[in-house]
């Protein structure tokens, strides 16, 4: 029989990918570049040789157990609250990018007017869940304080749950220093983190110690792996899901060392190198797979789990940009994916990010949100009185049964047309990008600053402020 | 055409057949500088050609650069002094606080091959490391990559402490958030989008 399945695993295979896993971790080990860390392991008796951590599979089975299957991360409006691993599909913006790609092509450095402008997006929409804690970097802020004014605009402009920063570990304390001025000094998730291992078989000592503060604090991480398939790490997939399911379980057992029951988000990825240029691809089948397999590795050790979101290689709103991210996040979605990064806003392999596509990927988010609900089965939805009294010359929308449903039971999307043709030749914005452009003004012009208590705004903001100050002061 | 089997052997990505047709030339008395020139370094601008064309994928031409290498090594002691002299000295580097290496690989061994001799100093690079030792191998060329927006700055404090040292090296830029227009407004002599970019580059800079 064919085998077309890409999301129904059987265990052995698992097993094999967990074995293996455990063959590199303890022969290879995994490089941390910190003292911090390293002393940590130490202290624990691991072998420890240099900078790079030996692990036995004891080590990784206790870990194992302590991680929770799901959590709840609150936001500063508690009706925003999401809980993952709970079976919700959770989606954030993108992550990262430098760039903004405007609707003429042209490319230009992202700005703190552009984080506050995605921060109303994210806001105002319907689909995304909480916040990036880098919707893209802005350029004309420094770079050593850009999480200040990030983190500051996104509690302000938002009262979805929010990302910490992990550029540092002074700047994961930040981040954990103004969630305390707004729920107080609480072990419960009010943050998550987004932690990236190098590949291959590391991580890097800015990223590791922010991990550990986190994971003192008991905020939760997303711990995440992946490498470029052909150039950081194997070509093939399985060395591929090896070596970074190897690193993310290291990652995993060190929160797991400083405080058992920190809430983990397991991610792995793995891309095709763009064997023409030795750039990175991310939109992909390759990719794609990753997603598939990593859903299954999460259910596998019981954690809930990460993958990439809406991404494309491309630069506008067109086809490809369109089949790339349907392609990634569809296959998220169909999989069982609890939690994406990039899922609005991201082109041309996470460098930069768009507006525009931002509010064609909510329709596709949406959609596939749509998609992921359960079919229900009730008494008034199978409708048996209905179709009989009607038999074969019903007219179903003069029923209340319809009237009822016509504003709920189908998914409405904001942007793609459904028009007959006469009516899509007379339109004036035929161009997705232009309908995008519009929809995008009146969403801006209808946000409202969510309520915050003035006391506590001034507060966030002068701590901000003063760090900022100190920090110059510092580099001078 | 014997010199053209070497040629052949290099875009054929085949090391031992580069060795063994660069030994039978050398004995039978070839001409040192048409073994050199003809077969060898033709060989890798043809490399950079295809590969700029986009016909080539890295992995071949890193494997066609090392072909090329084990047939220069063969070369190399019987090589008169002006014929082993590099067309330049580029001394390459990841700047500080960046840990990328692929791009800085590629470009690193596409110089090589055109025949520059090239410094590579790896990741994470300070600034006073490539002036100092830009200034100990009278490098023509200080070759700078980064990969992250949050390391571009560090290309420009390194490009100014070229200025500031007086050093009459050029600098190039080169990575994925890199544009002309940085390379514009930090004062670096050039930028390049890819590898054979950067080599071409290279070459109208010592030209």
């Amino acid at each position: 029989m064919m085998n077309r399945a890409i999301i129904n695993f059987n265990k052995s295979i698992l097993d094999q990918i967990h074995n293996r896993s455990l063959e590199l971790l303890q022969e290879c080990g995994i490089r941390f570049p910190s003292t911090k860390a390293l002393e940590i392991f130490k202290s624990r008796d691991f072998r420890v040789d240099g900078q790079t951590v030996y692990f036995e599979e004891k080590d990784i089975v206790e870990a194992l157990e302590t991680v929770p299957s799901n959590f709840t991360i609150e936001a500063r409006n508690p009706e925003k609250n999401i809980c993952i691993g709970g079976g919700e599909y959770m989606m954030a913006p993108g992550y990262g990018p430098p760039f903004i790609i405007e609707t003429s092509g042209e490319k230009r450095n992202a700005t703190l007017e552009d984080v506050h402008t995605f921060c109303k997006l994210v806001q105002t929409s319907t689909c995304l869940d909480f916040n990036s804690s880098i919707v893209v970097q802005p350029n004309d802020v420094p770079t050593e304080t850009a999480h200040l004014d990030i983190l500051i605009g996104t509690i302000l402009l938002t009262d979805k749950p929010l990302m910490g920063s992990t550029s540092s570990e002074v700047a994961a304390l930040d981040s954990l220093k103004l969630a305390e001025k707004i729920w107080g000094n609480t072990k419960k998730p009010v943050m998550i983190s987004l932690v990236d291992s190098l590949s291959p078989l590391q991580y890097s000592d800015e990223s590791i110690e922010a991990l550990m503060v986190y994971a003192t604090a008991g905020q939760p991480v997303i711990i995440h792996s992946s490498c470029s398939l052909g150039s950081t790490g194997p070509i093939t997939i399985a060395g591929s899901l090896v070596i970074s399911n190897a690193t993310t379980l290291a990652g995993i057992c060190l929160t797991q060392l400083l405080n058992p029951g920190t809430p983990i988000v397991y991610g792995l990825g793995g891309s095709p190198t763009e064997m023409r240029t030795g750039g990175y691809v991310n939109a992909s089948p390759e990719d794609a797979k990753h997603t598939a397999i990593v859903t299954a590795l999460g259910r596998y050790y019981g954690f809930p789990c990460r993958s990439q979101g809406a991404l494309t290689e491309s630069f506008c709103l067109d086809y490809q940009a369109g089949m790339e991210s349907a392609m990634m996040m569809t296959t998220a979605a169909l999989s069982g994916v609890d939690v994406s990064l990039h899922t609005c806003g991201t082109y041309g392999s996470m460098l930069a990010m768009s507006f525009e596509k931002f509010i064609a990927d909510e329709d596709l988010c949406g959609s596939l949100k749509k998609l992921m609900k359960p079919v229900e089965f009730s008494e008034e939805a199978f409708a048996m009185d209905l179709i009989k009294e009607l038999g074969t010359s019903g007219n179903y929308l003069m029923q209340n049964h319809t009237m009822k449903r016509c504003r709920t039971e189908f998914f409405e999307p904001v942007l793609s047309t459904r028009a007959i043709h006469t009516k899509w030749q007379q339109m004036e914005l035929r161009e997705m990008d232009r309908r995008a452009g519009k929809i995008l003004k009146e969403r801006l012009s209808s946000y409202e600053k969510p309520d915050i208590d003035p006391t506590l705004e001034r507060d966030l903001v002068r701590y901000a402020e003063q760090r900022k100050i100190n920090s110059s002061k510092q580099l001078s | 055409m014997a010199t053209q089997d070497i040629f052949n052997a290099v875009l054929a990505f085949d090391e031992d057949t580069v060795k063994a047709k660069t030994q039978v030339e050398l004995d039978g008395g070839t001409d040192i500088g048409a073994i050199l020139n003809d077969g060898l370094i033709s060989a890798m601008d043809e490399v950079g050609e295809r590969f700029s064309a986009g016909e080539l994928f890295v992995p071949e031409m890193l494997m066609a650069a090392q072909a090329m290498k084990a047939g220069l090594k063969i070369l190399k002691p019987h090589l008169s002094a002006g014929q082993s002299k590099s067309k330049g000295v580029v001394v390459i580097g990841t700047v500080k606080g960046d840990l990328h290496d692929i791009g800085k690989n590629l470009v690193s061994m596409m110089m090589e091959g055109a025949g520059f001799e090239v410094v590579d100093l790896g990741v994470d690079v300070e600034s006073e490391t490539f002036v100092k030792t830009a200034a100990e191998k009278s490098a023509d060329v200080i070759a700078l990559s980064a990969l992250l927006t949050t390391t571009m700055p560090s290309m420009e404090s390194t490009v100014k402490a070229v200025k500031e040292a007086g050093m009459a090296t050029r600098t190039i830029i080169g990575g994925a958030p890199v544009t002309q227009a940085f390379a514009d407004q930090i004062g670096a002599d050039g930028y390049s989008a890819d590898a054979p970019g950067a080599v071409k580059l290279v070459k109208q800079l010592v030209a």
